[in-house]
């Protein structure tokens, strides 16, 4: 198929379609609307349905109950909407069905602004509705990465019956590149049948019911430790990160995710040019949390930065992983503003000259 | 070149080479790299698009050139369909090249809101500025030129469209006479002519150029509107020469980018981040 120029937005939503997807329940916000714009053009041409709910809260009861059908269920929003879908996603994981969310964020809190952010990243990955659940959260850099992640989110969330989060922050909607996609591309999971879904037994086999209400308490228990033996196996077996930089000997060791990860390659450019030795490490599962992996590449480098469009919040995931063993530091901007390389590199040089770690580096 | 002159528009197809005599369009002195002053004649020049073709690049960068040799310009941007990327994220570089920015300032400045400053219809009606109008995303778009057309003088205009085949909803002919017509329709303005801009930024080809060309110039001829130019980025070997096109070559350079570019001149300059 010959490459396009695509929206992030729009190539989300054509990818969703190629993974299957003929079913859209959500409101639009700025900075995706092209989501479920696409999505209402393509999806009549398909023989899909799409549904501008009233609210994201109807539109995330609305994903509730086609998911349970079995049939491949999408939604999208940014940062307010996804705060109202909360109540939704709580009772979609806790009755465990498979759905797509996109979360293109925008910078908050409350209304805030149009411009990109990553504020909501322990929304997405600590839980942002009630209950002990967990999405499972994959994070693109690039607008093919993020056509991609979406036909590998379809299928992870059918292989786990767990509601999978596409976080990217409002460059990976807005911008534009080439993409291509696959038609004859495998599912990146073995699939069974949904045996599961309610789909109308006419009596020929028991009834299946979708259902996150257990009174029982033993019961309930029982249902939790079901669940988190499932967020278990994703971190055995769905962490997926990149390193750049991690093979050559390095002192400072950067982690960051999404578009942020893109300006922090052009800075290791830069600090590469000025002499610095530096790496990164980009998670691309933000849950299941690449911690192993971000261990083991600290422990070549004498302190790390994380860089975020933040206060400070994957820091804090970089932390666990780092034990104390390193100094962890951190660089975020807020607002809508952007990280620019410019500042990466001034912050590593600043973070060099702190007196122990200069003791160090000598 | 001299827009309107009349000249056969041949086309290579297949190896083939085809002529499109019925084409107005194109230098009767043979292909040439087109100078700004001859392509953007008028003094009023409103550029549609559908977002992703390169309307804004195009509008930026013959605003800066116009007013870098003296002329008085004006750059209206009214985008009101794309929160980000657009002509006013260049607000420093069309600064600095004396380009009068007509977009909202202040807080407003970030909003997707739609505002039609009251300035735009004062510089439509000045005839000491030239007057670029960047319009924004497809007929959504043009439906802000529609709104403007009482104060829009026809004979000093230009209504130009700026096709990329590569992006989702023009990847043929069909979907953009259509698109025409429903930016004409809701432009409530006949266009006046077609700029080929087919392009897959940083991974464009020759071929892509090439191809491109194909698509627009029949489109051209199922409009019935001269094909005026095709872009290409500057600076970039695509192995195109000029002899290939029967219309001018446009050379641009992409201004506003991600803050991720390499390039260190061009991230200064770029969008987002030089917001505040």
């Amino acid at each position: 198929m010959a490459k396009k120029l695509m929206k992030g937005s729009e190539a989300i939503g054509e990818a969703a379609i190629q993974a299957g997807c003929k079913l859209f329940f959500g409101y639009p916000i700025t900075p995706q609307n092209e989501i479920p714009e696409y999505m209402s053009h393509r999806l009549p041409q398909i023989g899909g349905t799409f549904v501008q709910a009233e609210s994201e809260v109807a539109a995330s009861n609305m994903i509730y109950g086609a998911a349970g059908s079995g049939e491949r269920v999408f939604t999208s929003s940014s940062s307010p909407g996804i705060s109202l879908m909360q109540e939704g996603i709580s009772y979609i994981a806790g009755s465990e069905l498979p759905v797509v969310l996109v979360n293109i964020m925008r910078a908050g809190p409350g209304l805030g602004g149009i411009l990109p952010s990553q504020a909501d990243y322990f929304q997405a990955t600590k839980g942002g509705g009630h209950g002990d659940y967990r999405l499972l959260v994959l994070a693109p850099w690039s607008v093919q990465e993020a056509a991609d992640l979406i036909q590998d989110a379809f299928d992870l969330a059918d292989f786990y019956r767990n509601p999978v989060m596409i976080l990217g922050d409002g460059l990976i909607g807005q911008m534009m590149e080439p993409v291509e996609f696959h038609p004859d591309r495998k599912p990146c999971k073995e699939l069974k049948p949904k045996e599961w879904a309610a789909t109308g037994c006419k009596g020929d086999r028991p009834t299946n019911i979708i259902n996150s209400l257990f009174l029982d308490p033993a019961a309930l228990e029982r249902h939790n430790h079901k669940l988190q033996a499932k967020y278990e196996a994703m971190a055995r077996d769905e962490i997926r990160c990149a390193e750049y930089g991690t093979e050559e000997p390095y002192d400072v060791l950067i982690v960051a995710y999404g578009t942020v990860a893109r300006v922090c390659v052009t800075a290791l450019e830069d600090l590469k040019e000025a002499g610095i030795r530096a790496a990164m490490v980009r998670p691309i599962t933000l849950f299941p949390f690449p911690y192993a992996q971000v261990r083991a590449a600290s422990e070549k480098a004498k302190a790390v930065l994380v860089v975020e469009l933040s206060c400070g919040q994957m820091v804090e995931d970089v932390r666990l992983a780092v034990e104390g063993t390193r100094p962890v530091h951190f660089y975020g901007r807020q607002g809508g503003m952007l990280v620019t390389p410019e500042e990466v590199v001034d912050e590593i040089r600043r973070l060099l000259t702190v007196p122990q770690l200069e003791a160090d580096h000598a | 070149m001299s827009p309107g002159c009349r000249g056969a528009l041949k086309t290579r197809t297949k190896g083939k080479w085809v002529s499109h005599h019925d084409v107005q369009s194109c230098s009767q002195h043979g292909p040439s790299r087109v100078s700004i002053q001859g392509l953007f004649s008028r003094r009023v020049t409103i550029v549609a698009g559908h977002f992703g073709s390169g309307k804004t690049e195009i509008t930026l960068n013959a605003a800066v050139r116009l007013a870098r040799e003296g002329q008085a310009v004006s750059l209206v941007d009214l985008d009101v369909v794309k929160p980000y990327f657009r002509s006013r994220s260049a607000r420093e570089l069309l600064r600095l090249s004396g380009v009068e920015l007509v977009a909202p300032m202040g807080e407003y400045y970030s909003s997707d809101l739609p505002i039609i400053l009251p300035q735009i219809r004062q510089r439509l009606l000045d005839r000491t500025r030239r007057v670029f109008m960047d319009a924004g995303g497809d007929d959504t778009g043009a439906r802000v030129v529609g709104s403007l057309t009482d104060v829009i003088p026809p004979a000093e205009s230009e209504f130009l469209l700026v096709l990329n085949f590569r992006r989702p909803f023009t990847l043929d002919v069909d979907s953009a006479v259509t698109m025409a017509r429903e930016i004409e329709a809701t432009g409530r303005m006949r266009l006046t002519g077609l700029l080929s801009n087919t392009h897959l930024m940083g991974e464009t080809t020759g071929e892509v150029v090439r191809e491109g060309f194909r698509l627009a110039a029949e489109t051209a001829r199922r409009l019935g509107l001269p094909l005026l130019a095709v872009a290409v980025e500057e600076g970039r070997d695509l192995g195109l020469s000029a002899e290939e096109f029967p219309c001018p070559i446009l050379p641009i350079t992409r201004i506003v980018k991600p803050p991720f570019e390499a390039d260190r001149e061009q991230r200064t300059v770029g969008p987002l981040f030089v917001v505040g």
